[in-house]
């Protein structure tokens, strides 16, 4: 029987998760299923034992977990959602990368989105060389493409 | 070893991260919240990959073509570049945001390139005209949510929003918002009654500064039975009385208020013109003090379907 889109209660059951460096955590279910990946174990009933996450080292596991806490309380209102969000997503670009690839790994969709809305916010505004020194990356174009986008740009107005 | 061109924010030994390692569908989705223009003139001039990326048609399914409005400031040929935005989607654009520029030319370009088009947004696009309007509503008739908003400076006639209502049989989301005025004092509920008599199949309705009367929203009620959203707020010609108040709480989920706050709104400020504001009448007479213009950004809770980019339920193929 898979369970419908009402909020879960808390059953007190918890899962276990072990993260790639071996760390491991208990989370309740109704925290875990944030994630898809989790929610349809929990569903299939193969929620025994240390479940594996060879791809999330342990301490983004455990920011990303601590992110599915506060998402799963019932309690909080959805401006001090906002504000934690917020302060949440502000961090520097190897924990936002972490946490982007195991938010998809994961199947976290609204921790997918606030990294990738966060990611977007630094690259808006910036020209290519100023996005490719924020995030590290080679002008790699062969001078074909270059031409190639040099004519693309008929919208360009002025020299 | 060779000094970094430029000092960006010194990353720490072993945090760099390859960014060009996230998966393909990750990287989509973090450039599609750029829209169009940061995507054309920046995003895909990064490096090879993502310029690959934005090549592809699934990334031009949605264009957003939202930009400040500057037209002095801006350095590009917003309609030339719509246009090959909607060259890249190949057919597939099911969703575009036209806004502070567009002819009837661009939106025949866009039409003809593009007969599955769900969501056609069109605000503050001035030299857009009703017969350019009625012209591709024939093109477009699996069109879903249309917004007309600030397109011109008095009311559309009733044509236009009859043909969109015969060609377009599906269209559940229908945003016509203009300025609110309290004066000078014009009551017109032609939009009203062609939307009555065309749109049966309204789910959502945003009026915002329409000159209809109670007649008007009457008409509404009863043309359009399945509607759930209705927004009137600066329809200073609306006067709830008890049995009117009573019918829409009955009707209809959503309900703003003419006098309702818009503090949620968007502000466009297209600047006044003498028209608007006819020596005499003061600006105490509005709403705001502002001369600007109020929008809905599409990620307000009446949107109908959600986020530009979700696109879940659009996707039949």
């Amino acid at each position: 029987m898979s369970s419908s889109s009402s909020p879960m209660q808390s059953t007190g059951r918890k899962l276990k998760l072990k993260s790639k460096d071996d760390e491991t955590f208990e989370v309740e279910e109704a925290v875990a299923v944030k994630s898809q990946i989790f929610k349809y174990m929990v569903e299939d009933g193969v929620s025994n034992g240390p479940i594996p996450l060879p791809n999330v080292n342990g301490k983004t596991l455990a920011r990303v977990l601590q992110w599915c806490q506060k998402h799963a309380d019932p309690t909080i209102t959805e401006d001090e959602l906002n504000k934690y969000d917020a302060g949440f997503i502000d961090v520097d670009q190897a924990v936002l990368y972490d946490l982007l690839m195991a938010a998809n790994y994961l199947n976290i969709e609204e921790l997918l989105k606030l990294a990738c809305m966060r990611v977007a916010d630094m690259i808006k505004g910036k020209s290519p060389d100023e996005i490719r020194r924020t995030f590290n990356i080679k002008n790699d174009f062969t001078p074909e493409e270059e031409e190639e986008v040099r004519k693309e740009n008929a919208w360009a107005l002025g020299p | 070893m060779d000094p970094p061109p430029a000092p960006p924010p010194p990353q720490p030994p072993g945090q760099c991260r390859n960014w060009l390692e996230l998966p393909r569908d990750v990287t989509e989705s973090i450039l599609l919240r750029l829209g169009a223009i940061e995507i054309l003139t920046s995003a895909q001039k990064v490096c090879l990959l993502w310029r690959n990326i934005c090549k592809d048609p699934s990334m031009w399914r949605a264009v957003d073509m939202r930009n400040p409005g500057d037209f002095w400031d801006m350095p590009y040929d917003l309609e030339t570049m719509c246009r090959h935005a909607v060259d890249r989607s190949c057919g597939q654009l099911v969703d575009i945001n036209v806004e502070y520029f567009g002819t009837d030319e661009l939106l025949n370009y866009i039409a003809d390139c593009s007969s599955r088009l769900r969501r056609l947004q069109l605000v503050s696009c001035h030299s857009i005209s009703e017969e350019g309007l009625s012209e591709v509503a024939a093109k477009l008739p699996l069109l879903e949510e249309l917004n007309i908003s600030y397109c011109s400076y008095w009311s559309l006639t009733k044509e236009p929003l009859e043909v969109v209502g015969r060609c377009c049989p599906l269209l559940k989301s229908l945003k016509l918002n203009s300025k609110g005025h309290r004066r000078p004092y014009i009551e017109c509920d032609e939009e009203a009654l062609a939307i009555a008599e065309n749109m049966p199949e309204l789910r959502q309705l945003q009026l915002f500064g329409n000159k209809l009367t109670n007649d008007g929203l009457l008409a509404i009620l009863d043309g359009c039975p399945h509607l759930e959203s209705l927004d009137l707020r600066q329809c200073f010609n609306v006067n709830l009385t008890e049995n009117l108040g009573r019918r829409c709480a009955e009707q209809i989920k959503h309900l703003r208020f003419p006098t309702d706050p818009t503090d949620d709104a968007e502000i466009h400020d297209n600047g006044s013109s003498d028209e608007d504001y006819p020596s005499g009448f003061s600006d105490i007479d509005n709403f705001s003090d502002d001369y600007g213009y109020y929008e809905f950004s599409g990620d307000s809770d009446y949107s109908y379907y959600g986020d530009i980019i979700d696109y879940g339920d659009f996707y039949f193929d």
